[in-house]
């Protein structure tokens, strides 16, 4: 009788302990989320702030929505989607940004540094080296200088080609934007990584109630 | 196994968005506009001009294309699909509110948090297990 009450108290700990890591876990995301939504609105204040200051200078007939190419083009920068916790009941998807990635022959081209690079590095992982602009990255691998700067020229190359819709020569000051807006980009991600952990955390959390109430 | 809710993967999907003329062009000089053969984008550009049918329809039909992981939409733009907003609850795409340059992000409107801060009501986990 004792012994299947220590069961029962036991089982009842390691569910208050699992709810607990539930709660933290959410507490931590929530923080997170809004924590980089502050940080967002930071970086989307400075994009815009450029902007202005560009158009400005350039004009504003050089810089506006009916100037934007709607020919037929496939987007520069995607986003990987995955599916995080893979033995988990409850789906969470996690979402991996690919900047400058793939435009026609420019991805072909892209594509065959990377896997130039891959085979310096003697790794067949590649999801790295799409993140440009990391400067830690870049730290790490002091010694594919060659390779590096190749992609860096793909990176510029793909750069110029998005801004070339604003015509040939155009101020510093959207150059200057254009990275804001990257950066406010990689946050984006970063922000619907954290949704949905937040979210899932929340699930796991809000089960746990609905089985305590029950 | 069967219960298993399945996450749409994708190796190459889209940012879309529906927000204000600046922020759709600072995106676009980002790099994730897309046109495809039907000279479908992958945004609505929000102006004074837009009625809210036309922002209706964007979302649904961003919602729903199988290419698009994340969909960006201008808060103030959300508060006038609210509800529409508020009922969506698939994974993917995320749906996420961002600021405009004359509208500030307010964490109060926004959907998911609206949804979550359940557990900060007096019905809390604490107060569960007293």
């Amino acid at each position: 009788m004792e012994e299947q009450e220590e069961a029962t108290g036991v089982e009842i700990d390691e569910r208050r302990v699992v709810g607990d890591e539930d709660v933290l876990r959410f507490m931590d995301s929530a923080d997170g989320y809004l924590t980089l939504l502050d940080s967002l609105s930071s970086t989307l204040r400075q994009g815009w702030l450029d902007l202005a200051i560009a158009r400005h200078s350039m004009g504003a007939s050089r810089i506006n929505g009916a100037i934007l190419d709607h020919k037929l083009h496939s987007a520069a920068t995607s986003v990987q989607v995955d599916q995080e916790d893979v033995d988990s009941l409850e789906g969470q998807p996690r979402f991996i940004l690919h900047k400058w990635a793939s435009v026609g022959d420019g991805k072909q081209c892209y594509e065959e540094q990377e896997w130039k690079e891959d085979k310096l590095l003697g790794k067949s992982g590649s999801l790295q080296l799409r993140h440009r602009g990391d400067s830690q990255l870049y730290e790490e691998k002091p010694f594919e200088n060659g390779a590096e700067l190749d992609v860096d020229d793909q990176v510029q190359k793909e750069r110029a080609k998005s801004l070339s819709m604003f015509g040939t020569l155009v101020s510093p000051k959207l150059r200057a934007a254009q990275l804001s807006f990257e950066t406010a980009l990689e946050m984006l991600v970063e922000i619907a990584n954290m949704r949905s952990a937040m979210l899932s955390s929340f699930d796991k959390v809000h089960k746990e109630l609905d089985h305590q109430k029950g | 196994m069967a219960n298993r809710a399945q996450i749409r993967t994708n190796n190459s999907a889209l940012i879309s968005m529906i927000a204000d003329e600046d922020t759709i062009v600072g995106l676009l000089m980002a790099g994730v506009g897309n046109v495809d053969l039907r000279r479908k984008t992958n945004y609505l550009i929000v102006d004074s001009k837009t009625t809210v049918k036309q922002v209706e329809d964007a979302f649904k039909e961003f919602t729903t294309r199988e290419d698009i992981a994340i969909v960006l939409i201008s808060q103030y733009v959300a508060n006038m699909i609210r509800f529409l907003v508020d009922s969506y609850n698939k994974p993917v795409p995320a749906i996420l509110e961002i600021p405009s340059k004359d509208h500030p992000y307010d964490p109060t409107q926004d959907s998911v948090l609206s949804r979550v801060k359940y557990l900060f009501s007096s019905e809390s986990v604490a107060s569960g297990r007293r």
